[in-house]
């Protein structure tokens, strides 16, 4: 076994973490910002209200990422044998739900808005002494904050990747993703503008379309996990690169007739079981021991390994792959 | 996950710009959707009257006060002449919604609830209210109609000192 969590990372993923952690709080304190300046100008505009309420929310995964954080980093003990790596599973799943509800009540209400006909009423502002339309300042604030966000997405998900971390991926790809939410809010602003009504709530209802997708990729991604499917990579691909890598690490021992690797994910790590079937049958300690630390120095991913040897693999490796759907 | 959602939502954006550009091609912004100003202006500005101590006094025919007064210089500054129709709040509030009145005053608060309803103005002045609390005054006009309601701020702005 590798010794404690928190120390299991690798110098380059420790720091990836920091680095994480810092865009994170950083994130944080943009929305902070965001979710002020919109405030002020926010009105009657239901695509203003939704992109509003969606900002607020983009700040739910970086806070799960932020408190797992804490928490993954400590050691192991009786009562928690496996560690406190799924707190990120748990932390993911908390935001895909949050998403997924806000998401549907947002539609809900941009919906019924249309449904009841109600027109958007934005009046004006006394800015030094001019009666200035308040569409034109929350199309000038969603404007100029449509940009950072997709930076700092970009930043996100390069440090997602080697961290091999789906919360902060799933954030990065959001943050990446909310310039369309501003856009949205501004051809809804637009539509007030020219008397075009209806068009407010339509941006709203997409805005809030894309917030419950988010929520459902993100609360499926973590259920899923949460079940002990097969461990996947960041971005969902299906097996974990890490899978076939192990098992052609063991097809390496001469001595290995038959193998299978049985992974799941912890967190950013995974918990891996070799099952090993020998050419012979006198197996010495030190040939598992041999194979337990070339699959540990394989990756620092392959966290938790254990090796069992046995006499014929179990049969859901031999098992006729799922149809996908 | 990022490019599986930017195509529908990206689609549905450009044909909402689109929109925008087509309608892009009229006047002044905003727009009435249902063009209040433009059928108040050189005509007739209905005032809905809801009474109210010193800001809207009716005696028999003849309507005085401070809010009266002001909602008759609003339907000069646009050309048009004042008609008044007396109610409660709440039918005056109905009549907005279904566009018979276009203005309506009576000392209504900014903290009324039919602002969920209908449209308001920033608040214009300050008063003292009988239990002695500050309250900022505004007046309300038909929902979405913001066109109408800038041309009233601006009139507000020009002709009022704002607390």
């Amino acid at each position: 076994m590798k010794p404690e969590a928190g120390t299991h990372l690798p110098e380059e993923q420790q720091q990836l973490m920091r680095r994480a952690t810092k865009l994170e709080w950083i994130s944080i304190g943009y929305a902070a910002c965001t979710i002020t300046l919109v405030a002020l100008v926010v009105g009657n505009s239901q695509a203003m209200r939704t992109a509003w309420v969606e900002d607020m929310l983009s700040v739910l995964p970086q806070v799960a990422f932020l408190t797992a954080g804490i928490y993954v980093r400590k050691s192991r003990r009786p009562t928690h044998p496996y560690g406190y790596h799924r707190t990120m599973s748990a932390g993911h799943l908390v935001a895909g739900v949050a998403l997924l509800a806000i998401g549907a009540l947002l539609a809900y209400e941009a919906i019924s808005a249309l449904v009841k006909v109600e027109h958007p009423t934005i009046g004006t502002m006394n800015l030094f002494g001019y009666t200035i339309w308040q569409g034109w300042l929350m199309i000038a604030i969603m404007t100029m904050l449509a940009i950072p966000a997709v930076i700092l997405g970009q930043l996100k998900i390069k440090t997602a990747k080697p961290l091999n971390n789906k919360l902060l991926y799933a954030d990065a790809s959001m943050a990446k993703a909310d310039w369309q939410t501003n856009v949205a809010s501004i051809v809804g602003v637009g539509g007030i503008a020219f008397g075009l009504w209806w068009l407010d709530g339509v941006a709203a209802l997409v805005i809030s379309v894309g917030i419950v997708r988010d929520g459902w990729t993100n609360t499926r991604s973590a259920t899923v996990d949460l079940l002990d499917r097969r461990a996947t990579s960041y971005n969902g691909k299906d097996p974990h690169p890490l899978i076939p890598e192990l098992e052609a690490q063991l097809r390496s021992f001469g001595w290995i007739k038959d193998c299978g690797i049985r992974a799941r994910e912890l967190g950013q790590v995974l918990h891996v079981e070799a099952f090993i079937v020998p050419v012979a049958v006198d197996l010495t300690m030190s040939q598992i021991h041999e194979v337990q630390a070339a699959l540990e120095d394989t990756d620092w991913k392959a966290y938790d390994v254990v090796v069992t040897p046995v006499l014929e693999l179990p049969d859901f490796f031999s098992q006729p792959r799922e149809v996908k759907k | 996950m990022s490019q599986s959602h930017s195509r529908p939502r990206g689609a549905a954006l450009i044909g909402m710009s689109l929109v925008l550009g087509l309608a892009g091609c009229s006047k002044a912004i905003p727009v009435d959707p249902e063009g209040t100003l433009d059928s108040v202006r050189n005509d007739t500005l209905r005032i809905g009257l809801s009474p109210n101590e010193s800001l809207v006094e009716i005696k028999g025919s003849s309507y005085q006060g401070s809010e009266v007064q002001l909602a008759k210089d609003f339907a000069q500054s646009l050309g048009a002449k004042a008609e008044f129709i007396v109610g409660g709040e709440e039918s005056l509030v109905k009549k907005l919604e279904e566009d018979q009145v276009d203005l309506v005053v009576g000392g209504i608060s900014s903290k009324t609830p039919w602002s969920k309803k209908v449209g308001m103005t920033r608040p214009y002045t300050q008063i003292i209210d009988e239990k002695g609390k500050k309250e900022k005054l505004v007046l309300l006009v038909p929902p979405g109609e913001n066109a109408f309601l800038g041309e009233l701020e601006y009139f507000l702005d020009q002709t009022q000192e704002m607390p």
